[in-house]
């Protein structure tokens, strides 16, 4: 339980985990010993709430930080050292090469193929309309917005990451916070 | 921004800092005494509005120096006092209507 909260911590944003996380970390650790002492129906409560809590504040601050990055006061200032968090892994460009040869070579041997044997293709019959059912377009319709759902969550993540949509936010002249150095 | 009037977790948050600074747990054990059990705030929900409460200037953050965990203790601004007398009062006054509303029929 305690791993799952744990982990439940990390859905929010960065700079939030850097300045509340060890925190809200020993808050949980004291609310679960309560509740243990309490007994397993009170820690099962406990938990429920506590993981809901955390789900909820998690996506408020992510909200928050995309509709007021005026808020988040302490992440410009990080900004200043001009270093994206975010980056591709290393591997991203030699597995992206791999994949367009192997897209380049599958074309050209399927050129290859429809040379060799012009008329192997037998001749088509008349196109037939799909008989949808209710429930496999209801499917469909959920995986395609669950698809567009995720690549949206991807590109705010990435320019959330990388700060990109704070640029314009950024003041030099502000004063460092108590305890952080700009370069930090 | 916090707006007056508030709602109850961040009023039950104020008032438990009103007279002493506490840290997040403290706060979390004393808003469901002084509710009577009902409130029982979750900590995603206390650093939520502690972080608005903060951001506002109606608290702050200090290092408490007998907390061997490095527990950060939150206590009242003079404006976050300030505000919190200002709900207390529009509060008052609002029982003070229904009660006059209300009691009357009761009896």
């Amino acid at each position: 339980m305690r791993a799952l909260l744990r982990s439940l911590l990390y859905l929010y944003p960065a700079a939030y985990r850097a300045e509340y996380g060890e925190e809200m970390w020993i808050v949980l650790e004291e609310v679960q010993t309560h509740a243990k002492k309490m007994g397993p129906l009170a820690q099962t409560l406990s938990f429920t709430r506590e993981a809901a809590g955390l789900v909820h504040g998690a996506l408020q601050e992510h909200a928050r930080g995309i509709l007021f990055p005026q808020d988040f006061s302490f992440i410009p200032q990080r900004r200043l050292s001009m270093r994206s968090e975010f980056r591709f892994p290393k591997a991203t460009v030699a597995l992206m090469t791999v994949i367009l040869a192997a897209v380049v070579v599958a074309i050209d041997k399927a050129k290859a193929i429809s040379a060799s044997a012009p008329h192997a293709s037998l001749p088509m019959g008349p196109i037939q309309p799909l008989h949808y059912s209710v429930i496999s377009t209801l499917l469909i319709t959920l995986a395609g917005l669950g698809v567009c759902g995720a690549l949206l969550w991807a590109v705010l993540f990435a320019l959330h990451r990388s700060g990109t949509q704070r640029l314009s936010d950024l003041n030099p002249s502000a004063s460092p916070r108590p305890g952080k150095t700009i370069l930090s | 921004m916090e707006s007056l009037p508030m709602t109850e977790p961040v009023l039950l948050i104020l008032l438990s800092l009103a007279d002493q600074p506490r840290h997040g747990y403290a706060i979390l054990r004393d808003t469901l005494h002084m509710s009577g059990g009902r409130v029982r705030l979750s900590t995603g929900t206390l650093y939520g509005a502690l972080r608005r409460l903060l951001r506002d200037r109606w608290i702050e953050r200090f290092q408490k120096q007998d907390n061997s965990r490095g527990k950060q203790a939150y206590r009242l601004t003079a404006l976050g006092r300030r505000n919190l007398q200002t709900e207390v009062s529009r509060l008052k006054h609002l029982t003070q209507v229904a009660n006059l509303r209300v009691a009357p029929r009761e009896t």
